[in-house]
């Protein structure tokens, strides 16, 4: 039985990267600049190189893809994390208000430091580098504000989450928007761009900055995701376990929250994509942590991809938000959860 | 003094006097009627569906008008005044429709939990839907300030206009005040005290729609202030919809007309968009809420 779901595992895997790569492609070959996949192969392998391909390749399109794909990452090992902790399928990071949280603490940064996200340049990266660990302050103190809300008796009430988490969400919106209008106008677009979650402004500065956060926060939630097998248990026989609950829990959270707070400082709020890729990953690997983790990863990597890519070529030569593409589709995806939901 | 003047005697030359007649005064009057509205459809809301979160901004009804206004803006723009405001109050029912429709589906969908989940989702849906019709069509400008509520520039006919449409509402709401107050106390006693609770709900959902309507079409959306009011309304006077209607009317208007004072002085010479005051306030108030009462159903 392991041997044939840890088959099914590495298939699942291995269909997914194909499909990754599959994405990435159409984002390199498509756009207001279209170039034959032999161009692209040319330029990345340095044979030939011509000077109009390196610029839309290496400074707008790859960057791009690398940024969608660890976002979505990001985004759905934190979901998967979060929906794990709470044991409620409709848990996450956006609808919670964890972006919500983050978002404002990197606009508060903004506004108090006067960093430019839209046009930044080499000599802003401290400041670029810097962000995260605002967002993970400002996601930190939106985490403990939904927990401190929803608990109640030591319990955490399901239902109460979620409302807090909309609340939350409302709340941290205003201050963004209060904070937002007092700054000079150009700080102000900027914010407005980056709050409306896109990356269409993708820049190698960014990955850098977030590029530790997932990698090490991604290896540590996926060596510590055979305990949210356990969580799926009763409180009282994981305790008798040995395994401190409360404590994990914290940690858990604390490195979810970090996941998407370096996410958030990138692209803006992007909802849902950590909500619909875990449940994905679930229907096609089955309920193992160790399995449903990096396959929701990918799933998030590959969905990202593909709303970046819709966002941007389905209305050029506008642009349309990843976010809002995002919400589209995931929101009918999580009206269909709730319809199929049990009680 | 002038303000006086600029009523009685205007002037035309005197400038106080046009900013007073063109500015000041349909703002005031404006944030006043919308204020009444809003606070007088959550009420309803609350009333009929027994659910304490029940309000035109978390139920998706806000969301539904701005919606249609979007579309409508793009594919007809320069419609008149009046068509504005009907199309509006389509755009209500239809959000209203969807959230209650999936509420019903979904087992256990109409619990205040639930159907404001719902009411939130749909109503992200909608928004992020009109946004990129108007990305697409290139009027996002224009229709963003239909969603950032725009309490300073108020159209003076459009405000004349739309009083009739909320009169109606308001006067519909007063009129079903009685049997609110008999459906608030549960489906089983109104039934038995021979009240027709579907014609009931049929007129109170007309009177929400008229309000959240005309609403929407005058400034935008704004929300909790359908939701904060009538409960600090229940905590004053009682549990009579007789009585919460019309104080709900009064504590609304004044409330908003206080949030759009705030907004305008808290960053002199800036304005902060009214909907941000409220929701400093409402969300606290909301939060006390969730922590009150849970997830029962409440009136």
């Amino acid at each position: 039985m392991a041997n044939h779901s840890s088959r099914r595992f590495l298939f699942t895997v291995f269909v997914l990267l194909i499909f990754i790569i599959g994405a990435s492609y159409l984002h390199l070959t498509n756009g207001v600049f279209d170039m034959s996949i032999v161009d692209v192969l040319k330029t990345l392998l340095r044979v030939d190189s011509n000077v109009n391909y390196d610029l839309v390749i290496f400074e707008f399109r790859l960057p791009r893809i690398v940024i969608a794909g660890l976002v979505g990452v990001g985004l759905s090992i934190a979901g998967v994390v979060l929906q794990g902790i709470t044991r409620n399928g409709l848990a996450d990071p956006g609808i919670l208000g964890i972006n919500a949280g983050a978002g404002a603490a990197v606009v508060i940064f903004m506004f108090f430091f006067q960093v430019r996200l839209v046009d930044a340049d080499i000599h802003s990266w401290l400041s670029i580098l810097m962000m995260p660990v605002f967002g993970f302050a400002g996601g930190a103190v939106a985490a403990a504000l939904i927990f401190i809300f929803a608990m109640k008796n030591r319990y955490l009430d399901m239902q109460r989450l979620i409302l807090t988490g909309i609340a939350i969400n409302s709340g941290f919106g205003a201050l963004s928007m209060y904070l937002s209008l007092k700054m000079n106008e150009k700080d102000y677009e900027s914010a407005a761009v980056w709050m409306a979650g896109s990356i269409y402004n993708a820049n190698w500065i960014f990955i850098v900055s977030m590029l530790p956060w997932v990698i090490i926060l991604g290896i540590y939630l996926y060596k510590k995701a055979y305990l949210l097998d356990y969580f799926q248990l009763e409180e009282g026989s994981i305790t008798s376990l040995g395994i401190e609950v409360e404590k994990e829990k914290i940690k858990l959270l604390l490195a979810s929250v970090g996941l998407v707070s370096a996410c958030v400082s990138v692209s803006g709020s992007i909802g849902f994509i950590g909500l619909m890729a875990p449940h994905i990953a679930k229907q096609l690997v089955g309920i193992r942590h160790q399995y449903v983790l990096p396959v929701s990863a990918l799933i998030g990597a590959t969905l990202l991809i593909i709303a970046d890519f819709i966002g941007k070529t389905v209305f050029a030569p506008a642009e349309l938000a990843v976010g809002i593409v995002v919400s589209i589709i995931g929101i009918p995806y999580f009206l269909y959860l709730l319809v199929k939901a049990k009680e | 003094m002038t303000v006086w003047n600029s009523i009685s005697q205007f002037d035309a030359n005197n400038i106080d006097h046009q900013i007073i007649r063109t500015s000041r005064i349909p703002r005031a009057a404006a944030v006043i009627l919308v204020g009444a509205f809003l606070a007088v459809a959550g009420a309803v809301m609350q009333g009929i569906t027994r659910n304490y979160l029940a309000s035109p901004s978390l139920m998706g009804v806000n969301d539904g008008s701005a919606f249609v206004i979007t579309i409508a803006l793009v594919f007809f723009p320069g419609l008149p005044n009046y068509q504005m405001i009907l199309l509006s109050m389509v755009g209500s029912c239809i959000g209203a429709g969807l959230v209650f429709g999936f509420g019903s589906i979904i087992r256990n969908g109409l619990s205040p939990v639930r159907l404001a989940i719902i009411g939130t989702v749909i109503g992200t849906f909608l928004s992020s839907i009109a946004t990129a019709i108007a990305m697409y069509f290139q009027v996002s400008q224009t229709v963003s300030s239909w969603y950032n509520t725009k309490v300073h520039m108020v159209d003076a006919d459009m405000l004349l206009l739309s009083i009739p449409f909320g009169l109606l509402g308001l006067f519909l709401a007063i009129l079903a005040a009685r049997a609110i107050t008999i459906s608030s106390l549960g489906e089983d006693i109104a039934v038995g005290l021979g009240q027709k609770t579907k014609a009931i709900r049929l007129i109170s959902m007309f009177a929400v729609v008229c309000l959240t309507g005309t609403a929407v079409a005058l400034v935008g959306k704004i929300a909790f202030v359908g939701l904060v009011i009538p409960h600090i309304t229940r905590f004053i006077v009682g549990v009579d919809y007789r009585y919460i209607i019309p104080c709900s009317a009064v504590l609304g208007a004044f409330f908003l007309s206080l949030c759009d004072l705030i907004g305008r002085y808290v960053n002199f010479p800036y304005e902060t968009p009214i909907g941000v005051v409220t929701a400093l306030i409402g969300v606290p108030f909301f939060l006390f809420l969730i922590r009150k009462f849970g997830g029962e159903q409440r009136g």
